[in-house]
């Protein structure tokens, strides 16, 4: 017979057993069981060890909850009991190199922004590729990130406090995530807050505070070597410019010929062929040499409090938080703030009836002037021209001052970001009330009601005297964008559990779910600039008048659906599981209103088979196969199936005459884009799960994928919204867990390895190759059947032009001479254009992985967390601002420049050509980079203080230091970041990221 | 609840919901005339910038405007001349619209003359959105309705005749259908002599030599059906010639007697200020000025084979071209840029916000192309000829009159008057000229060996944009030389 008992809050317990002697078996969630022999009454004490890998561990799925060991789909689990023991800022920040299959790419290195999670590849062109995120049962709306980098609409993590977070659960394949249907397709993230624990009071006090500071800074050329340049290009710009001209010849002869000539007033300077004498008089007298990323760069200061209770009697529990956390960036004028409460509450009316309400409000102010992008403060602060005239100083181009006639007329960046003002608030309540009814034992309905409600005001600044080009024409310029963004979820669900005959186990579900989703938002822009530089309100402005860049706008949809689920096993050996959800949506075209998501999977428990007993070490071997359909309804739009009408206007007689015109054409049969997921894998314990490993193979393919498919412009537009593409995301998925050392000294590995690879199966209605236009000249990347996403499509550099080259006539571009970069001549034709653009890359990593190492020994603990990506490129088109051919000398270049081609004799490194150089650009090799990396994520290295407070009203505290992205290793040497997205889907003048130290507290009352 | 599911655009109309009563139609109107904005900067470019006013080479790198100047071979992918495809048949589409439109809701404009003039505005604009395509493109495919891109797909470049067609028969339409003047509200919609002097223009071109191309060119002779719709425009005695000549482009004279058709323009950052005065000019110049103007434009020089052809005492001269100045750090740019539109002082937000029309069609044209016509042809006589011109050049100062005025003095001319107006590339080709001029132009202006010489007929109209070829092969054949 057995016979069990829990055990109280703490710890006690008692059990009488008929027996005088057995086996007691001890267990309790997230640990190794552990089985004791008695022999008569006595007391027997136990310590449990924590288990990495648990199979009674309970997972987190769409609408319930199943026993790890009867999982049957591809489901990555994180326990974020270790989020506190490490300073996080968002809880995005936490995955990173944690799962299998989940690429988490922070593309910005600007606090407070959201990073963007790609479950299994990416497998949309014109559509989201973000995952779904559930937290606590309710769906939030899904959120794409834009081409500059951010989410227009909010980062659904935004203003959570990563502190509040109990488990998070990634539902990777199709067959888990059918059940969220139309939403799924790139995955579910499931995040589960903390609950009140039965028992006394139980608070928690966390803090840290530490510095951080840029975690890398671009090679550029030094002051120094910036007028060597200069001095180059000057002079063979000067001799190019006429007869009769030299290098040798002086500044001041070179102002008596263009007097002579007409072409300059007397006294008068051309900088583009006279040089600063200055530059080459010993110490240069009355210039000032500027490094401006150091100028910019600063070490910011980061602190976090945390303050936590929770608790419970048999019929309330509770959790309760707040948190502050304040962060100064690694530039001036950069920072994050936050403020965030939470409250679960949860009743237990009686023994029927449950309820609860979690309720989350949240604020944050993110800081930030404009540093991250294109002609944004960084890019201009990397760029700059690195010397200054001594008296102006970091005051270049502001105010009185004009820019220094050598160099580039932008305004001082250090003094553009010390006095603009770039504030985004969020104000977050997110809420769900909750009832459950037993209806029956095994039957439960529960019901929900969810409401996100946030909005969003970002106001923007920037005085008059750190604008314009010149002293003259200064002009203030402000904005005010704000949001409302309200998402409002009902749930109904019926569950119904039973077991028959001790051996079949059911659980079905059914559901019905109503989603409203609205959005409004609001632009107001001072046209005209300010009344003055104290007044940054809108109040102050000269004109905010003009419908194009001041509006209100609202937009919402809604979404219907059924779903239902069932889940059966046979003596937990054969496990089964099907669902289907079916789907209505207001996007979605009159034609195609509904859709519908099926799934199924099996598994096999290998290891509960009689013949798998004692076959030592396998302790659990569970084989796993699973099929499933989601869709994808980020469209883009509430409404693009709607032939809508877009303002042209016009004037007649100088008065306003409204225009309406056709926007698009009609859509009829817009619809979901879909995703079928085959799944293999398998879970492996062996040695009492000393190692457990899990292994996925998947074939995720993507279809009806939402292309603008090119249509003669004859129709009156350029692109035509249609369901065609097709894209196979393939790949394996890898996690082992070891525990190397139990005992004393511990240590434990987690080890995540992914390799996903990505390949367009169809396009168009021809598959005809689409070229990504580019805003940056001509397309740098291309859509094209049998290759992965966004390929790099570039003119291929192939060394450097020498006279034998000429003098064989090697293709040319344009008056391309000695010393110019040559280019590969593709398609033959005997010259170089943008027909010889191959492909050199894509920006997809082939493997992406990381590795946690825990060691314990004693009072201490010592985590590290090493995770990269491998196989990859990015395509950086800041090389157009800083590395290209035909670059100015005004504006700053690469560090490659140093050991450019300056004449046949030395000739360099062969990688970058001449400075001056006339014959224009084409996008080429130049720009590549590798977009690999290794990064040492995170050191924790902590020390538990029990033992030391024992006897005072702590019952626990930790003090622990943390390195946060303090090592890495990379290949990008034209930007900051491998991973950055920030204009037009591409890198042009990334901000960098933030290495951090940090020293922690944790107290236990 | 699945009712819910039928949202419709909160805040946009949808085409299912308008189109309900005369305003609706008005504003759809208007939209057409909306597609106008961009043609100025267009016209500046593949006329202008074309031909031998402009001579000169970016030097910040490649600008889109300077293959057009130095006729290199890339120009299929360049952006100007993809707008010029793409916002004509964005403008013919919306004409289009609103034609279908008035077909399937007949009733819902009660009063007729209304219907038909706006009828006649909707083909007015698409006839110049065509001839636009025709002079730029040559052969290109003829859409009279709105057709979804599925049908699009199977629409081929019609033979230049057969656009023609339409044109005219738009043309003639809008001519019996327009009004003759406007209240000062609608001042800038199109008259009936603005129609018969676009039909003018269009038969002129239609009788240029062909130049073995599918251009615009047919060699027509239909030169005596361009004289009487000039002579009903003189005889209406609705327009002169202003005087002195720098009040017909005055901010303060907009809608002058010289007006014939313009494009209308507003300034105070609602979107609808003009592009072109700033186009011209380079940010340097603004800059030097104290001007706020964001941006880095460089100068697209004037050549100095214009620059000469003026003769003393010419005002238009001074007028249109700024002969140099010295940047604000104290570099100076010896070149010359068109300054024709240009008031500093009438600005609006930004360098493209500026109140200014354009003036597409004006009477001293008309003037011009009568006695082109007479010289080509049409009835009349030498002595009526050398009148019309010397009407034009006394206004400009030149108090000389001139006797037995040739085709090539004519041309000479209508470039010193209308430089920077975008005509000058079409004159030439209608004139059976370009070739010779341009030839004789290019090695002499070109010291810095920019431009690919010869110029052949085959640069007299540009190419089908990559773009567009590539949608479906074999749809669209390219021009030849490109």
């Amino acid at each position: 017979t057995t016979t069990g008992a829990t055990t109280t809050a703490d710890g006690t317990y008692s059990i009488s057993v008929p027996e005088a002697a057995g086996t007691l078996i001890f267990s309790f969630i997230g640990f190794s069981s552990q089985e004791k022999t008695f022999s008569g009454p006595g007391t027997i004490n136990i310590t449990l060890s924590d288990d990495a890998k648990s199979l009674e561990e309970v997972v987190v799925i769409g609408y319930g909850t199943q026993k790890k060991a009867e999982i049957t789909n591809a489901v990555a689990t994180m326990s974020a009991e270790k989020l506190t023991e490490r300073p996080i800022a968002r809880v995005d920040q936490a995955l990173v190199g944690q799962m299998s299959g989940v690429r988490v790419r922070q593309t910005s290195g600007v606090p407070g922004r959201g990073f963007s999670i790609q479950v299994r590849g990416t497998g949309s062109i014109g559509a989201n590729n973000e995952p779904l995120y559930v937290i606590d049962g309710f769906p939030l709306e899904v959120s794409a990130q834009n081409a500059g980098g951010g989410f227009t609409t909010g980062n659904p993590l935004d203003n959570i406090n990563p502190n509040d977070i109990e488990s998070i659960q990634v539902l990777k394949d199709a067959s888990a995530g059918a059940i969220y249907g139309s939403r799924a397709s790139n995955g579910v993230v499931i995040i589960t807050t903390k609950r009140g624990k039965t028992g006394k009071p139980k608070i928690n006090f966390n803090t840290y505070a530490g510095v951080n500071q840029t975690a890398k800074k671009l090679d550029m050329l030094s002051p120094e070597e910036w007028v060597d340049r200069a001095v180059e290009m000057i002079n063979a710009a000067w001799v190019a410019s006429g007869p009769n001209r030299s290098a040798t010849q002086t500044t001041e002869q070179r102002r008596q010929i263009l007097v002579q000539r007409g072409d300059l007033p007397p006294g008068g300077v051309n900088p583009n062929w006279m040089i600063d004498d200055r530059w080459l008089q010993p110490g240069h007298p009355g210039l000032a040499y500027i490094d401006w990323q150091d100028e910019m760069f600063r070490r910011g200061y980061v602190q976090s409090y945390q303050l936590t209770a929770n608790g419970g009697t048999e019929n309330v529990n509770y959790y309760v938080s707040g948190d502050y956390l304040d962060q100064e960036g690694i530039a001036i004028g950069v920072g994050y703030r936050r403020y965030t409460g939470r409250a679960n509450v949860e009743v237990k009316a009686n023994d029927k009836l449950k309820f609860g309400l979690n309720i989350a409000p949240s604020f944050s102010v993110a800081k930030d002037p404009g540093v991250e992008g294109k002609d944004q403060q960084m890019h201009i602060a990397v760029s700059l021209t690195p010397v200054s005239e001594e008296n102006v100083d970091l005051d270049v181009n502001v105010g009185p001052n004009t820019s220094y006639r050598w160099g580039g007329t932008r305004n001082s960046p250090i003094r553009v970001v010390e006095n603009s003002i770039g504030n985004t608030e969020i104000f977050r309540t997110l809420g769900t009330l909750f009832a459950e009814y037993t209806v029956l034992e095994g039957l439960a309905v529960r019901t929900s009601l969810n409401l996100d409600n946030i909005d969003t005001n970002i106001k923007t600044y920037t005085p008059a005297f750190v604008s314009g080009t010149t002293p003259t024409n200064r002009q203030a310029a402000g904005g005010y964008n704000g949001y409302r963004k309200q998402t409002f979820v009902n749930e109904n669900t019926l569950n119904y559990n039973r077991t028959l005959a001790d051996a079949h186990n059911f659980s079905v579900l059914a559901g019905f779910s109503y989603n409203f989703s609205r959005f409004n938002n609001v632009q107001l822009r001072s046209a005209g600039g300010f009344q003055n530089d104290i007044v940054t309100t809108l109040n102050a402005a000269a004109n905010i008048s003009g419908t194009g860049n001041n509006f209100t706008r609202e937009t919402q949809s809604i979404l219907l659906s059924y779903f239902g689920r069932v889940q059966y096993n046979f003596r937990d050996r054969y496990l089964a599981s099907a669902s289907i959800r079916r789907d209505g949506s207001s996007r979605f075209g009159n034609e195609t209103k509904w859709g519908v998501f099926p799934s199924a999977s099996v598994g096999w428990r290998v290891s509960q088979e009689g013949f798998m007993q004692g076959v030592a070490p396998i302790n659990d071997l569970k084989l796993r196969a699973s099929w499933g359909i989601a869709g994808n309804n980020g469209l883009g739009s509430d409404y693009g199936h709607i032939p809508r009408l877009a303002f042209a206007n016009y004037t007649f007689g100088n008065n306003l005459a409204t225009g309406q015109v056709p926007a698009n054409s009609a859509y009829p049969f817009l619809s979901w884009e879909e995703s079928e997921t085959v799944d293999l894998g398998f879970d492996l314990g062996l040695w009492e799960n000393r190692i457990f490993t899990s292994f996925d193979y998947y074939v995720k393919t993507n279809r009806s994928l939402l292309i603008n498919v090119a249509v003669p412009t004859a129709s009156g537009f350029a692109t035509a919204l249609t369901n065609i593409g097709k894209v196979q995301n393939k790949g394996w998925e890898l996690e082992l867990s070891t525990r190397n050392l139990t005992g004393d000294f511990s240590w434990d590995t987690n080890i995540n390895l992914t390799h996903n690879v990505n390949e367009i199966k169809q396009l168009g209605p021809n598959n005809a190759p689409m070229p990504v236009p580019s805003e940056f000249d001509i397309p740098n990347s291309i859509l094209q059947v049998g290759q992965p996403l966004y390929s790099i499509w570039v003119v291929r550099q192939i060394g450097i032009l020498t006279q034998a080259d000429i003098d064989q006539k090697v293709p040319l571009y344009g008056t391309q001479t000695v010393g110019d970069p040559k280019y590969l001549d593709n398609n033959g034709d005997g010259r170089i254009t943008a027909d010889d653009r191959v492909i050199v890359g894509h920006p997809n990593p082939d493997y992406i992985w990381g590795i946690t190492n825990n060691f314990r020994y004693k009072g201490f603990d010592l985590n590290v967390l090493v995770q990269g990506q491998w196989g990859g490129h990015i395509y950086s088109l800041f090389g157009r601002a800083v590395d290209r051919t035909g670059q100015g000398f005004v504006d700053n270049a690469l560090g490659f420049y140093r050991d450019r081609w300056r004449s046949p004799e030395d000739p360099g490194e062969g990688k970058r050509g001449k400075a001056y150089s006339t014959f224009g650009r084409i996008k080429n090799t130049d720009w590549l980079y590798r977009s690999d990396y290794i990064r040492v994520r995170n050191i924790t290295l902590g020390y538990n203080l029990g033992d030391l407070l024992k006897g005072s009203f702590v019952q626990g505290a930790r003090v622990y230091a943390t390195a946060e992205n303090f090592f890495g290793k990379d290949w990008y040497l034209g930007g900051f970041n491998p991973e950055a997205l920030n204009t037009n889907g591409e890198d042009y003048g990334a901000f960098p990221l933030a290495k951090s130290l940090v020293l922690g507290l944790n107290f236990t009352f | 609840c699945e009712d819910e599911l039928n949202q419709v655009p909160i805040s946009d109309a949808s085409t299912a919901s308008f189109y309900r009563n005369a305003t609706d139609f008005e504003q759809a109107v208007n939209g057409v005339y909306s597609t106008l904005r961009g043609y100025p900067d267009r016209a500046f470019y593949l006329s202008e910038v074309r031909s031998d006013n402009v001579y000169g080479v970016g030097e910040a790198g490649v600008r889109d405007w300077e293959p057009i100047n130095n006729f290199a071979a890339t120009l299929a992918t360049n952006p100007i001349v993809k707008d010029a495809w793409d916002s004509n048949y964005q403008g013919i589409f919306r004409a289009n619209t609103v034609l279908d439109q008035l077909v399937a809701r007949p009733d819902v404009i009660t009063d007729e003359n209304l219907e038909n003039r706006l009828e006649a505005e909707a083909r007015f604009l698409r006839a110049f959105f065509y001839f636009d395509l025709i002079r730029t493109f040559g052969k290109v495919p003829l859409i009279e309705h709105t057709l979804t891109p599925e049908e699009v797909l199977l629409v081929p470049r019609s033979p230049v005749a057969e656009v023609y067609n339409l044109v005219i028969s738009d043309l003639e339409f809008a001519i019996q259908n327009l009004d003759e003047t406007y209240a000062v509200v609608n001042r800038g919609r199109a008259t009936k002599n603005a129609a018969r002097g676009i039909l003018a223009r269009v038969y002129l071109t239609r009788s240029g030599p062909n130049y073995g191309i599918e251009g615009p060119g047919m060699a027509s002779g239909e030169y005596s059906k361009a004289l009487p719709l000039l002579n009903d425009i003189i005889a209406s005695n609705r327009h002169s010639l202003v005087s002195p000549y720098s009040r017909i482009f005055a901010y303060d004279n907009e809608n002058n007697a010289e007006v014939i058709f313009d494009v209308q323009y507003r300034s105070g950052g609602l979107g609808i200020g003009a592009t072109f005065p700033g186009t011209m000019a380079p940010t340097t110049y603004f800059s030097a000025a104290g001007i706020p103007f964001a941006g880095n434009l460089e100068i697209i020089p004037v050549s100095n084979n214009l620059l000469n052809s003026y003769p003393a005492g010419d005002v238009r001269k001074s007028f249109t071209i700024h002969p140099n100045y010295t940047y604000v750090n104290r570099v100076f740019e010896p070149r010359a840029f068109f300054r024709k539109y240009l008031n500093e002082t009438g600005r609006g937000q930004d360098r493209f916000d500026w109140p200014i029309n354009y003036i597409e069609l004006r009477y001293a044209d008309v003037l011009l192309m009568k006695a082109e016509a007479i010289l080509q042809g049409a009835a009349g006589t030498r002595a009526e000829v050398d009148n019309l011109v010397n009407q034009v050049r006394s206004r400009a100062g030149l108090t000389t009159p001139l006797t037995n005025v040739d085709l090539r003095q004519l041309m000479e001319e209508r470039r010193r008057e209308f430089a920077a107006e975008g005509l000058r590339w079409h004159d030439l080709v209608r004139s059976g000229l370009v070739l010779e001029v341009m030839n004789a132009w290019a090695p002499q202006e070109d010291i810095r060996n920019q431009i690919r010489k010869p110029i052949t007929a085959n640069h007299i109209i540009y190419p089908i944009p990559t773009s567009e070829m590539d949608v479906k092969e074999g749809l669209y054949e390219q021009n030849p030389g490109y």
